[in-house]
């Protein structure tokens, strides 16, 4: 049995090439946030999971269900 | 923008893709493309008029794109210049925005703030610089400052607030008010830009759009 169960942290669907999601990333990164990126230019099937949460990039998933899309003072990308 | 400043020289538009090539290396949203080539949005006269402003001695004979598969303002807009280029026998060259950053660079938005794509830049045969679009009409950016600020009234926001001004608490909600404002507005901001190229094109030509 798993002693250590694994802590429940967000996932963020991201592009890289998106200035809001690498705003997202920096942020968390300071912060020391523990995240799971999934980043979304690199496979249709993880675009397509991402479409199911939202179409504004980066779209954060909190462990809760809830469901953010876009950060900070630009609007980010439309997937 | 200067001529003379340029990065993109003949040689250097040359080295832009084929649009199959583009295609053929998109990691995602082939069917998206493919479904807005099947429906251009240019009707006949939009047709008419490009073919008209391409027979002009100092017509549009290329046509560089800026873009990135993943993008969906790209996948929306770039089809329509595919059948543009078709349709007038222009030479289209599409670059990768994240691989091209030092033409991306000629092309800043929001006050040199933004990389927005997709970029189309007109060129005549010998490729002297034309005109070129950004990212979406002026009308459709009119519309997202009309919606910012009805959104704002919705929620209670100080007057004059901006997407960047948005309280953090609000924001979840601001956002999606404002994706389900705009989404439906896509269709017809599609016909705005193809619009908004032929208003550039005449305006540079010195060619009346009668339309």
């Amino acid at each position: 049995m798993n002693q250590n169960p694994v802590k429940a942290v967000p996932i963020v669907y991201t592009i890289r090439g998106c200035d809001a999601c690498v705003k997202l990333l920096r942020k968390w990164d300071a912060e020391g946030v523990a995240y799971d990126e999934r980043r979304v230019e690199l496979s249709q099937l993880l675009l397509d999971e991402a479409r199911k949460y939202g179409s504004l990039v980066p779209i954060v998933v909190w462990p809760d269900g809830t469901v953010q899309q876009g950060f900070g003072d630009s609007l980010g990308c439309f997937i | 923008m200067l001529e003379a400043t340029t990065v993109v020289t003949p040689a250097r538009f040359e080295q832009g893709l084929l649009y199959a090539d583009f295609l053929a290396q998109a990691k995602v949203n082939s069917d998206k493309f493919e479904k807005f080539y099947n429906d251009p949005a240019l009707t006949d006269d939009d047709i008419a008029f490009f073919k008209k402003m391409a027979a002009l001695p100092r017509g549009p004979s290329k046509i560089l794109a800026l873009a990135e598969d993943w993008c969906g303002d790209v996948y929306r807009e770039l089809p329509t210049v595919v059948r543009i280029a078709e349709a007038t026998g222009a030479e289209l060259r599409v670059f990768r925005r994240d691989e091209n950053p030092d033409i991306m660079d000629e092309y800043l938005s929001n006050n040199g703030k933004s990389r927005a794509i997709p970029v189309f830049v007109f060129y005549t045969k010998d490729h002297r610089y034309i005109t070129h679009f950004v990212e979406r009409s002026a009308g459709a950016h009119k519309e997202l400052t009309g919606a910012i600020a009805e959104i704002s009234a919705k929620l209670g926001l100080p007057p004059g607030t901006t997407y960047a001004t948005v309280p953090d608490a609000s924001r979840p909600m601001f956002v999606q008010e404002l994706i389900a404002k705009i989404t439906p507005r896509f269709a017809a901001w599609r016909k705005e830009a193809i619009q908004e190229m032929r208003t550039l094109l005449s305006t540079a030509l010195h060619s009346p759009d009668h339309s």
